[in-house]
């Protein structure tokens, strides 16, 4: 207990004395764990409520356990992009970090003593998010429910110590591969391929196998009423294989495209981005990940919402709760542009990481005589041109998605959502282009004075 | 009369980084109290014998026994405890944790060995009184000139009482009147303490404050020298 203070005390100091860089990836990562709080107590709220209820927001659509359902998946789904946010603030000044721990082993710290400091570092930020979020979250609550069941309030208490706790261990899971020696190099226990998301890819698939197994086998069972266990499971293969394969085919996109272009590369810009992406293909690959899940999501939920408002008005019936159904449509919406924004912070703030990371890299290339247009445009390319083939791909899945919409309700196919992946894709490197300014101050040739 | 048992003792010491060979079955002797100079040109493998002896780096061959114990058959636990208790280690660059203050830097390795604060601290400000610091204590290493910073970052290798103090040129960074200043400071308190050090050095200068010189070349001892 003595030591864990002392780990975490030494943890504060680290904190405290840290640099601006460090001090954003507190920031970010406390916003990430408030969001990821946020979502999942609302998620939490609406869980705990049985049967027909009335909810006094979001005009009725929250009254209904199965559409309530429905928000309660959504609101799970939007974790996705917030883990990755998360995971990209912890890339922020790893570098720096890296060293810190090495000084810490070198000053007599075992590796595990190393891990608990890096993961305490993170559970504090977490922590921060966490409580602000919760304290909103419960007087929101207070306000909108007269009086919230016991159930409510331990599902609340959950989530606010798992998020801390979840942020911690990632902290020092992140650290897993990587022994901090006491020199400050940062030894790889294993090579850095795709066999991790590969692995995860098939264990997705796994588990959509076996939901469909206990699917079969429910159909043959007697006891009709038992809960089912094969939707959960087969939405948790699917997002599971989906995410690991979009990291899969992110990382191998960048791979094959810095291989191609490698060996072709007619001007400066593109030979700079393609060396960078054969060098280090998984770099970025959880943020376009990211990326890619949202193009899918987005390209197919816009087929889906055109289909969807024409068959609504198609029909008298349904027309008369129009309200009702529209704003479902745009609530979905609007979860999937927050994913978005989500995503698109996350991709400017890795850019940025890399930018700073590489900052003495840079500033040898500018002392060189490489120009500064020619390390920016090589820098966008470094995204564009692996993410082009993946949007791309992922676009195909979104429209097929919506196609497939379109031709069970006998509408026409809408192919304007072919529109949304080139959108996301220009939105993509817009956000990359945020980060340019950065590099001025990091091609000064004084970075190259400092160790 | 038998020979004193040396205190750290390495020997057939072999370790390639890659392609590069830095040590070719280097062997070397540190006697308790010892001041022992390790010179040699830049690639030699200074550094990489220190790193070898301090347990940093596990050598591919060879052995490294210290006060009867084989350093490669340690768990990194234990190596970590040695370099917490037993060794201090400091480096050209001092290697201090810019995010703490410099009487935070000194007290860290007894804050991971469990001391409480207040007495890590107060013992921590007693060495870096003793390395003529004091006054500085809340400045970050930052701010700190680097004489200044390498007396810190002395003073944090000697907190613990080690027995054995590894020094990778600690006044290569540093000016001649500052060096001489690190200098001293650190052969008066190993002698006061009965500390023994390791030095690695290519200056001639620091090297004639060891009692024994060891030269590399290429990986091997070229040469061992005893002074007067």
């Amino acid at each position: 207990m003595t030591s864990l203070r002392a780990d975490l005390r030494l943890a504060w100091e680290l904190t405290r004395g840290s640099d601006r860089g460090e001090w954003w990836r507190v920031t970010l990562t406390a916003v990430g764990a408030a969001l990821a709080t946020g979502f999942a107590l609302a998620a939490v709220a609406l869980a705990s409520l049985r049967g027909w209820y009335h909810v006094p927001v979001a005009s009725g659509l929250l009254n209904e356990p199965g559409t309530r359902s429905g928000v309660i998946a959504g609101l799970l789904l939007l974790l996705v992009p917030v883990l990755g946010f998360l995971g990209q603030c912890a890339r922020i000044g790893a570098v720096h970090r890296d060293r810190r721990l090495a000084g810490l082993r070198l000053a007599g710290a075992t590796p595990w003593q190393v891990r608990r400091i890096a993961a305490l570092e993170t559970g504090l930020a977490c922590l921060l998010g966490s409580a602000v979020a919760t304290v909103f979250s419960a007087l929101l609550l207070l306000r909108l429910w007269d009086r919230p069941t016991a159930l409510t309030w331990a599902g609340i208490a959950l989530v606010a110590v798992a998020v801390p706790l979840l942020g911690a261990a990632a902290g020092a899971l992140a650290l897993r591969r990587v022994v901090a020696s006491p020199l400050g190099w940062v030894r790889r226990v294993a090579p850095r391929t795709g066999r991790g998301p590969g692995l995860l890819f098939l264990a997705g698939l796994l588990l959509v196998g076996a939901a469909a197994l206990f699917a079969l086998l429910g159909t043959s069972s007697a006891a009709s009423n038992r809960p089912s266990i094969g939707l959960p499971l087969t939405m948790v293969g699917v997002v599971l294989a989906v995410g690991a394969g979009s990291v899969w085919l992110s990382g191998a996109a960048a791979r094959g495209m810095g291989r191609l272009l490698a060996g072709r590369a007619r001007s400066a810009a593109v030979l700079i981005a393609a060396e960078r992406l054969r060098d280090d293909p998984w770099a970025a690959a959880r943020t376009h990940a990211a990326v890619l899940l949202v193009t899918v999501v987005g390209t197919g939920f816009m087929g889906i919402r055109e289909v969807f408002l024409d068959v609504v008005r198609s029909r008298e019936n349904l027309t008369e709760r129009l309200g009702y159904y529209t704003l479902g449509v745009d609530l979905t919406g609007a979860a999937v542009a927050i994913a978005l924004a989500i995503t698109l912070s996350g991709l400017a703030v890795g850019t940025a990481e890399s930018l700073a990371t590489r900052r003495r890299g840079l500033a040898a290339q500018a002392a060189a005589g490489v120009p500064r247009a020619v390390l920016g445009r090589s820098l966008l390319l470094e995204t564009a041109l692996p993410l082009a083939p993946a949007v791309l791909l992922a676009g195909l899945g979104g429209t097929a998605i919506g196609t497939w919409y379109a031709l069970l309700a006998h509408r026409p196919v809408p192919w304007v959502t072919a529109l949304v992946p080139l959108a996301i894709y220009a939105a993509c490197l817009l956000a990359v282009a945020t980060s340019l300014p950065l590099l001025g101050r990091s091609v000064r040739p004084g970075e190259l004075r400092y160790a | 009369m038998s020979r004193p048992v040396p205190l750290l003792t390495a020997g057939g010491l072999t370790k390639a980084h890659g392609r590069t060979t830095a040590l070719r079955g280097a062997s070397v002797e540190l006697h308790t109290g010892e001041i022992l100079a390790v010179t040699g040109a830049s690639g030699s493998g200074k550094s990489t014998l220190l790193h070898c002896l301090a347990g940093i780096v596990r050598p591919d061959a060879g052995s490294v026994t210290y006060d009867g114990r084989r350093l490669e058959g340690l768990p990194e636990k234990r190596l970590s405890e040695l370099r917490r208790t037993e060794f201090g280690v400091v480096f050209q660059f001092g290697q201090l944790i810019p995010e703490l203050t410099v009487l935070d830097n000194v007290a860290l390795p007894l804050l991971l060995a469990g001391t409480d604060r207040a007495g890590a601290r107060a013992r921590a400000g007693q060495w870096l009184e003793r390395f003529g610091v004091r006054g500085q204590e809340d400045l970050r290493p930052g701010e700190l000139s680097g004489g200044q910073a390498q007396r810190a970052a002395l003073a944090r290798a000697l907190v613990t009482g080690p027995r054995v103090v590894f020094a990778d040129e600690p006044t290569g960074a540093l000016d001649s009147l500052a060096g001489e200043q690190v200098m001293t400071a650190l052969i008066h308190t190993a002698r006061e303490s009965g500390t023994a050090v390791l030095l690695i050095t290519h200056d001639a200068q620091v090297a004639a404050y060891a009692d024994r010189e060891v030269r590399l070349r290429d990986g091997a001892v070229a040469a061992l020298g005893v002074k007067a």
